[in-house]
């Protein structure tokens, strides 16, 4: 019967799962990970094996064959040699001596400061608005424009055409540039903070968000307060998405 | 009447004498109609920022990018399936729109936009033929492209051959860098600098980097270039394949990584960047931009990638640098290290910041090696013992630069196991970069990679004897108690 396939069918599960989790799944978890993972399996898998007295010795039998002697000589051999190969392997995947490149935590939006120097002034960030909203549509979609061509002139390079983060000149930063039409960059946010971090670029960026390696050039240096403003109004428009506003905030609450 | 009717026959002679094997197919039907406002509408969204709202190739980003956005009035196209001169089909529009060119700003639009998109785009494009040729005479023919034949070194050295033999290496150079003879002053339609193609870089095959593409794209042509069809230069498509096979052959994607390792030579670091332990060290790819970050901004650098290898030994490392350059002009090269060991605060990757200082060292074809140091702005310092060495040959500059591994004021000291930020800073002399106006890149490391200590070993053997034991151990308590 199945019975004594057990110790087999065990073994291909655990198989199974390892190539399930190594191959199926993108990107590529990390060795750590994948790690931990397999030894819950492993333990999942005797747990369930030893629950039953008699399923645990159907499983426990191909192994008690081979130290007991009963099994081919062939097949004591392997075993016995491939179990200290396999032990001695295992460590040397753990211990051998890898040279991966430091891992560098980066805060991708970290708190922006209270206050920031805008063209020499200090600015409070909370209090910063988009003067260029609330004109009228025919108005707004002139200045919207307007941060078109800024923002073809100046950011496209990096930030991308259909502003998916891969301009060609992308794939030499690392960080990469922000994709504008992913939830999770700007349609996230405040325009209040975008605003601080076009100003600042990678130098206003706190320590935790490693501001050293961030190729988001200052902008205030390049551009006035108001093509800044303008340049926004394009990046929410040209992606498809709103800022994140307070009354937002208090609508979700109440639902 | 006589006398044009030899002429007739000559005409006829001569041409089958020269009959070409190009395999034609009717053009295949366009599967979408026009909607002429839903195509306005994405073009003015998507295109005219490049190609500017009358088609002009004059849109606000034009100036930005090189090679320049098209002028569609011309109705002048690269990409296409049909013969010399000829317009392109709607499938090759649509084809060229969905992939892009690889190795210009024009990007591959399949990723945001729908096939009906698309193709209304083509239609689109189409409208801004200004000689109403896509009207008058449009395309009836295509050109079949066969399945390839295998890559086979017999295949590959053929066509090594007919490089040779139909002066491609005139333009594209001898090893296909990019450094023929003439390559240097070309101009296309549009009265824009054009360069042959280093075929060494796959990534920036406009038609594609497939066999087929390259074979497809000397059998067409590039209209509007210096780049002619070859189809009656070599009629036979067995040879057009073997000499696309040959190209394939000299392309190689980018390897990149963020570590660059330095291996460890016992005795001398080769001084000769040909020497064999160089070619056999491994190398990493570090890709470059244009330097858009600080005034004088660069948007259309020349370069795209530097090639890095590293080598130490118990008293020096070495670092060797190699870039592929058409036209060699005078060239330089910077690497960038912070000046002190960082931890885990690095000097800003442009030139450092106040505080956190960078080491700048340089080579360059006119003045060789010189160093600096920059907080923000470079300043020059003493070489101490700083070498460097370069040279160009074949397309290609090969530089050196050897410093000791142990550093002293304000050099870092490098060390087997221990990861030193590196940058690369590269400037064309032939496209007038200078000072800022450079391809860069970020920080990335590099690392001595220590020769494996025997202790390495220590624990896996450990394990491995424990499990034996362990083994015999179970063994001889099992057998025993079965014979009792
Ligand atoms: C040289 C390349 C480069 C250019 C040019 C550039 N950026 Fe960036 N930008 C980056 C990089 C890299 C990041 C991600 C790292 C970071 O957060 O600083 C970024 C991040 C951002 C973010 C933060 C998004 C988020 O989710 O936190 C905003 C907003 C932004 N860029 C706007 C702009 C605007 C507007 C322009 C043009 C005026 C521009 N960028 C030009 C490289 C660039
Ligand atoms: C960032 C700038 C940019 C944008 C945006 C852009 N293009 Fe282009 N396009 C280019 C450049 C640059 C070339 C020419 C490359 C060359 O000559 O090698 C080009 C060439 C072309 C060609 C001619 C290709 C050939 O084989 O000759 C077509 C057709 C084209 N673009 C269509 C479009 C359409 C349709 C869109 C909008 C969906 C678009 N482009 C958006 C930069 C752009
Ligand atoms: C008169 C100079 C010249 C000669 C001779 C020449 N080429 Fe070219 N070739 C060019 C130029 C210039 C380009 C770049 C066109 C562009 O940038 O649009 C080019 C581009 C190409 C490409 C383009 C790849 C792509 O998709 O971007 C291929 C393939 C190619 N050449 C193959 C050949 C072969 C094979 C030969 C010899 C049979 C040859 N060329 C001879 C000038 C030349």
């Amino acid at each position: 019967m199945m019975r004594r396939w057990t110790f087999y069918i065990a073994l291909v599960v655990c198989l199974g799962f390892f190539v399930g989790l190594k191959f199926g799944i993108h990107p590529p978890i990390p060795a750590s990970v994948l790690m931990i993972y397999m030894v819950l399996a492993t333990l999942g898998i005797l747990l369930f094996v030893a629950a039953n007295e008699e399923r645990f010795a159907a499983f426990l039998e191909p192994l008690k064959s081979v130290f007991e002697g009963r099994a081919p000589k062939v097949v004591q051999v392997l075993v016995l040699v491939a179990i200290p190969l396999l032990a001695g392997w295992g460590t040397w995947l753990r211990t051998s001596p890898t040279w991966d490149a430091p891992f560098e935590p980066r805060v991708v939006h970290p708190e922006p400061p209270s206050t920031f120097n805008l063209h020499g002034f200090p600015t409070e960030t909370a209090k910063l608005k988009n003067p260029l909203r609330g004109v009228d549509p025919a108005q707004l979609e002139k200045l919207t424009n307007e941060g078109k061509t800024i923002y073809y002139q100046n950011c496209f390079f990096c930030h991308g055409d259909a502003l998916a983060g891969d301009g060609h000149f992308a794939n030499a930063f690392s960080p990469i540039p922000a994709n504008f039409r992913d939830v999770g960059t700007i349609s996230m946010l405040q325009e209040s903070f975008v605003f601080w971090r076009v100003a600042t670029g990678g130098p206003g960026l706190p320590k935790g968000a490693t501001p050293w390696i961030s190729a988001m050039p200052v902008w205030q240096n390049l551009l006035t307060e108001e093509e800044i403003w303008k340049v926004i109004l394009y990046i929410y428009e040209g992606s498809g998405s709103t800022p994140r506003t307070w009354d937002e905030e208090v609508s979700h609450a109440g639902h | 009447m006589r006398a044009t009717n030899v002429l007739l026959l000559l005409v006829l002679l001569t041409s089958s004498a020269f009959a070409v094997d190009v395999k034609m197919e009717p053009v295949k039907p366009t599967p979408v109609t026009a909607n002429t406002q839903l195509g306005k509408k994405l073009y003015d969204r998507y295109c005219s920022q490049c190609h500017g709202n009358e088609g002009k190739g004059d849109g606000p980003a034009a100036e930005f990018v090189y090679p320049r956005p098209r002028d569609f009035t011309m109705a002048i196209f690269k990409v296409r399936t049909t013969l010399s001169g000829q317009l392109p089909t709607d499938h090759d529009l649509f084809h060229l729109i969905s992939e892009g060119l690889p190795g210009t700003s024009m990007p591959a639009w399949k990723k945001f936009l729908t096939v009906n998109e698309r193709w209304q785009l083509v239609h689109h494009v189409k409208t801004f033929d200004s000689l109403g040729l896509f009207k008058e005479e449009p395309v009836k023919e295509q050109v079949v492209i066969d399945t390839a034949p295998k890559m086979t070194d017999a295949l590959i050295a053929k066509g090594a051959g007919l490089y040779q033999q139909k002066k491609c290496g005139q333009c594209h150079g001898s090893q296909g860098r990019g450094d023929g003879a003439s390559a240097a002053g070309m101009k296309d339609e549009w009265g824009e600098l054009i360069r042959p193609v280093n075929f060494t870089k796959s990534w920036r095959f406009r038609g594609g980097d497939r066999i087929e593409d390259i074979y497809r794209t000397f059998t067409t042509g590039f209209n509007g270039t210096p780049m002619p069809s070859f189809v009656d230069a070599i009629p036979a498509a067995d040879d057009r394949w073997a000499l696309a096979a040959f190209v394939k052959s000299l392309a190689r994607p980018q390897k990149n990584a963020q570590v660059l390792k330095a291996s460890f030579v016992k005795g001398e670091i080769p001084v000769d960047p040909y020497a064999k332990e160089w070619e056999g060290a491994e190398f990493v790819d570090f890709p470059l931009a244009g330097q858009i970050i600080q005034e004088p901004r660069w948007f259309k650098p020349m370069h795209d990638v530097i090639t890095a290898r590293a080598l130490y030994n118990d008293r020096e490392i070495a670092f060797l640098l190699e870039w592929d350059d058409g036209i060699q002009g005078a060239d330089s090269v910077t690497v960038q290290l912070p000046t002190t060991d960082t931890g885990n605060v690095k000097p800003y990757f442009l030139l450092g910041n106040k505080g956190h200082p960078v080491d700048l060292w340089q080579w360059s074809a006119k003045e060789g090696g010189s160093r600096m140091t920059a907080t923000g702005a470079a300043t020059p310092r003493e070489l101490g013992n700083l070498i460097g060495e370069g040279g160009y040959k074949d397309g290609q500059y090969r530089v050196l630069l050897r410093r000791s591994l142990k550093g002293g004021e304000n050099e870092v000291s490098f060390e087997p196991g221990k990861f030193t930020p590196i940058a690369f800073h590269l400037r064309d002399g032939d496209n007038g970069e200078e000072g800022m106006k450079m391809s860069l890149s970020t920080w990335y490391a590099v690392l001595p990679e220590p020769t494996m200590p025997l202790t390495v070993w220590l624990w896996p053997f450990g394990i491995g004897f424990l499990a034996l034991g362990g083994e015999f151990w179970l063994l001889r308590r099992m057998r025993r108690k079965c014979r009792k």
